[in-house]
C-alpha cells in the first residue's frame, strides 16, 4: 500500500465508542485506526462483538443510545469542487445537527444487513427511495421518481416501473438487498458502507450482490467499506483489509499482505480456522482456543493474549501493544513486532 | 424409480448395510385459501428424494434456502408426517423398520436412536431450565437413567462436549453461543443415539468457534460411533465434514456423490454454479476464475417449472430439458446425477484454495 499515490477519503484515528451501562462500560470500539481511500474497497473483518459494526455506525453518527464517541477523530476529506478538499471531523459533529445530516445518506450512505428490517414495511420501496433523493437533491417529485426507477434498473431489478410500487415483503431477499443498494447509491455517494450485505442471503444470491457492488464501484468510482465475517468474501472483494478484535484494528494492510503473509497471531489463527478440503486431509481444524472475552472484563495488556499461541508471558498481559507500522506499510498491533519496548518479562516480585 | 433404488442398496451393501434408506420421499404442504380454507395447491417441499446413509458416515444435504433440505431432515425425525415414501431405519439387531407410517406411540423407541442438533443455540434451549434439567430431560422422559445417577451422567456428558460440570446449575443465558451449541449437542447425545440429524448446526457461530464445534462433532463421531445427516447451506463446511454429499434443488436431489467427486468433478450444472458462487479465501483466485452468476431466482416449489426444475437458470439447457424431467441416475462409481447431459458436459469443480499460513 502506498498512501501517497491514493486519495484519502476517511481517516480514523484513535476512535473510541463506549456504551455506559448499569453493569459497567462496554468499550465496543476502543482505539480504532484505519483509513479508507477513494475508489478502493476496505473490508473490515472480525468475529461478532469485535466492534466492526459500531465503527461503521460511528462514521455516520448513528450509534444507538447509550453509546457515544468518547475519543478520537474521523477525518472526512470532502471534495468541494475545483479540486479543493475540505477536512471535516465527523466525530466532532452533533449527531442530530444539519452538518452530519447533509452527509449521511448523501455523501456517505449505508447498506444494512437485513433489508427486511431496515426497510419500512408500510411504505413502497419507490417511496422510500424517492424520500432519500428528494431530501438531498433539488428534484421535483416526477424527476425523483424517474431517477429512482433508473436506479432500480441500474441495480438489476427487472421491470422497475412495476416494482417501484411494491412493498418490501413482495420482493425476494436478493431483490430487497438490491433495492437497498439502489437507495444507498441514489445520491451518488463517495463512500458506501455495507454492513454484512450478504449474510442473510444464499450463496448464489451473494455472488450476484457482490458482482453488482463491484460493477457499481467501477462505474461510480466510490469507496466501499464492506463489513463481513466471511474471509472468502474478503479475499474476493477487498483491496485493503482491517482485522478487528475486541474493539481494535489488530492488523491493517492490503489483501495480499493479509492473506499471504499475515503478521498478527489473530489474523493467522482466523485464516487457519477456515474449513477446506485440504484441511480435511490433515484431520483437525486449527481452532482458536477459548472464546472472545466478556465485554465487561477486557483482559489487561493485549486484548488477544488470553487466546494467543505466541504470547510472551509477563509482557503481553501487561503492555497494551501500540500501533506499529511495518516496512511494507501495514499496521499491526502486536508486541512481537515492537522494537523499542522494554521486552524483559517481569518476574513476580513476590 | 424402484429399479435404480435396488441398485443403490446393492452398492452400499458392499461395505455395511445402510443405517437409513430413504425411498421416494414426498412432503407436500397444502396451501389453503378463502373462508372455507379450501386447498388450492401444494408446496412440494420435498418431491421424491431417495438416498441412503451408511453406519458411521456423514452425509451432507446441501442447497439454498427453500430447497427442502430442512424438511427432509425433519421427515426423517418424523417431526413431519411425510405425504408418501419410505424411511427405512435399520435397528441395531439388523431389522429394518419403515418410520414413515408409524404412530407417535410406535415411534417412541426410535426417537431415542435418532436425535437432532438444532441451528440456533439461542432459541432451542429453554431459558427457564438449568443445564442439569435441560440435559437430563430426555433421559428422565425415556427413563434410561435412574434419578440417583442422573447428575453423574450429566457431568459425563458435559465433559464429553468440553464444558465444565460445575456449570450444571446455571441457566443457558450464562453461556456464549458456542457453549450453548455444546449444550445442544450434549442434549442430543444424552440417549446414546445412532443417527444424529444436525440442521445447520454451525451456521450461527463465528469462524473460530465454528472450527471448535466441527472438531467436536468429528471427535464425538469417532468416540460414540455416530452417523450424521448434516444439513447445511454452507458448502465449505460440507466439504470439510462430509463423506458424501447430496445437493438439493426445489425439493429434489440433483446430485449425490462422494465429497471428493462432487467438488472436483461436479456433473450437474447447478452444483457447478453453487461451487463457483462460494467465495474462496484466496485473493489470487479472484483474477483467474470466472464466477458463474445464476440468473433469476430459485423456482417456487408450489409452482415448479416443467421438465428439469433447473432449466430456466441453466447455462446448458436444451429443448429436451423443458419437456422431460431427468431422473436421478448412476453415472458410474456411485455418482448419481439428475441431468440429461451429465455425460456430455464438462463442468468446473472447486479450485484448490490452499493457503500457506
Amino acid at each position: 500500500m502506498n498512501p501517497s499515490s491514493q486519495e484519502l477519503l476517511i481517516d480514523i484515528r484513535g476512535l473510541k465508542t463506549h456504551f455506559p451501562l448499569d453493569e459497567g462500560v462496554v468499550k465496543a470500539v476502543d482505539g480504532v485506526d484505519l483509513s479508507i481511500h477513494r475508489n478502493r474497497t476496505l473490508c473490515v473483518v472480525g468475529e461478532s462483538g469485535c466492534g466492526k459494526s459500531i465503527t461503521a455506525r460511528s462514521i455516520l453518527q448513528i450509534v444507538d443510545k447509550p453509546g457515544r464517541i468518547v475519543e478520537g477523530s474521523i477525518l472526512y476529506y470532502r471534495q468541494s469542487g475545483m479540486g479543493n478538499v475540505e477536512v471535516i471531523d465527523l466525530a466532532a459533529l452533533d449527531p442530530y445537527g444539519a452538518a452530519i445530516r447533509d452527509i449521511r445518506g448523501k455523501e456517505i450512505s449505508m447498506v444494512f444487513q437485513e433489508p427486511m428490517t431496515s426497510l419500512s414495511p408500510v411504505h413502497t420501496i419507490g417511496r422510500q427511495i424517492t424520500e432519500a433523493i428528494r431530501l438531498h437533491m433539488p428534484l421535483s417529485k416526477r424527476e425523483a421518481k424517474a431517477h429512482a426507477i433508473e436506479m432500480l434498473r441500474h441495480v438489476g431489478i427487472p421491470q422497475p416501473e412495476l416494482r417501484f410500487d411494491d412493498y418490501p415483503f413482495q420482493l425476494s431477499g436478493g431483490m430487497r438487498q438490491r433495492a437497498m443498494i439502489a437507495m444507498a447509491l441514489s445520491c451518488n455517494p463517495s463512500l458506501v458502507i455495507a454492513d454484512e450485505p450478504t449474510t442473510a442471503v444464499d450463496v448464489t444470491t451473494q455472488a450476484q450482490i457482490l458482482e453488482l457492488l463491484a460493477r457499481l464501484q467501477a462505474e461510480h468510482g466510490m469507496a466501499v467499506m464492506l463489513i463481513t465475517h466471511d474471509l472468502g468474501v474478503v479475499a474476493e472483494t477487498a483491496d485493503d483489509v482491517a482485522v478487528m478484535y475486541l474493539g481494535q484494528v489488530v492488523e491493517f494492510g492490503t489483501v495480499e499482505q493479509i492473506f499471504f503473509s499475515p503478521k498478527h497471531p489473530y489474523t493467522r489463527a482466523l485464516l487457519k480456522s477456515i474449513p477446506t478440503m485440504s484441511r480435511r486431509a490433515q484431520g483437525r481444524l486449527d481452532s482458536i482456543r477459548g472464546m472472545v472475552p466478556d465485554p465487561f472484563n477486557r483482559p489487561q495488556g493485549c486484548p488477544f493474549h488470553t487466546r494467543c499461541e505466541e504470547k510472551i508471558a509477563g509482557v503481553c498481559d501487561r503492555i497494551a501493544p501500540p500501533r506499529i507500522t511495518l516496512e511494507d506499510g501495514r499496521d499491526v498491533r502486536c508486541l512481537l513486532y515492537a522494537q523499542d519496548i522494554e521486552m524483559t518479562p517481569v518476574q513476580d516480585a513476590a | 424409480m424402484s429399479a435404480h433404488l435396488s441398485e443403490m442398496s446393492t452398492i452400499s451393501a458392499n461395505g455395511a448395510a445402510p443405517l437409513l434408506e430413504v425411498n421416494d420421499l414426498h412432503m407436500h404442504f397444502p396451501i389453503r385459501r378463502g373462508f372455507l380454507r379450501r386447498v388450492v395447491g401444494h408446496v412440494r417441499a420435498v418431491s421424491g428424494i431417495s438416498f441412503s446413509i451408511l453406519p458411521g458416515e456423514t452425509l451432507g444435504l446441501v442447497g439454498e434456502s427453500g430447497c427442502g433440505k430442512t424438511t427432509a431432515g425433519r421427515c426423517i425425525l418424523r417431526a413431519y408426517e411425510p405425504t408418501s415414501g419410505r424411511i427405512l431405519y435399520r435397528q441395531p439387531d439388523g431389522k429394518q423398520v419403515d418410520l414413515a407410517p408409524l404412530s407417535a406411540q410406535e415411534l417412541k423407541p426410535y426417537r431415542q436412536q435418532i436425535r437432532m442438533i438444532f441451528q440456533d443455540p439461542y432459541s432451542s434451549l429453554n431459558p427457564r431450565m438449568t443445564v442439569l434439567e435441560l440435559i437430563s430431560e430426555p433421559m428422565r422422559i425415556n427413563k434410561t437413567v435412574a434419578p440417583s445417577e442422573m447428575q453423574d451422567r450429566v457431568a459425563l456428558l458435559l465433559r464429553k462436549v468440553g464444558l465444565r460440570p460445575e456449570y450444571m446449575r446455571r441457566y443457558p443465558h450464562a453461556f456464549s453461543g458456542g457453549e450453548r451449541q455444546r449444550l445442544g449437542i450434549a442434549r442430543a447425545l444424552a440417549l446414546d443415539p445412532h443417527l444424529v440429524v444436525a440442521d445447520e448446526a454451525v451456521s450461527a457461530l463465528d469462524v473460530s468457534v465454528r472450527a471448535q464445534i466441527l472438531n467436536l462433532l468429528q471427535d464425538l463421531q469417532e468416540e460414540m460411533h455416530l452417523t450424521y445427516l448434516f444439513v447445511s447451506h454452507d458448502l465449505s463446511v460440507i466439504e470439510y465434514l462430509c463423506d458424501r454429499v447430496a445437493v438439493m434443488y426445489v425439493g429434489k436431489i440433483v446430485e449425490l456423490a462422494t465429497t471428493d467427486a462432487l467438488f472436483s468433478q461436479p456433473k450437474h450444472p447447478y452444483t457447478e454454479a453453487l461451487i463457483s458462487a462460494v467465495p474462496k479465501p484466496n485473493p489470487l483466485l479472484r483474477k483467474r476464475k470466472q464466477r458463474i452468476v445464476l440468473e433469476g431466482e430459485v423456482a417456487d416449489p408450489a409452482n415448479a417449472p416443467s421438465g428439469c426444475y433447473f432449466h430456466p437458470r441453466c447455462r446448458y439447457a436444451e429443448a429436451r430439458c423443458t419437456a422431460e424431467t431427468p431422473e436421478l441416475r448412476n453415472v458410474g462409481g456411485g455418482h448419481y446425477v439428475a441431468c440429461h447431459f451429465a455425460e456430455k458436459l464438462t463442468l468446473r469443480g472447486a479450485e484448490s484454495v490452499a493457503l500457506d499460513v
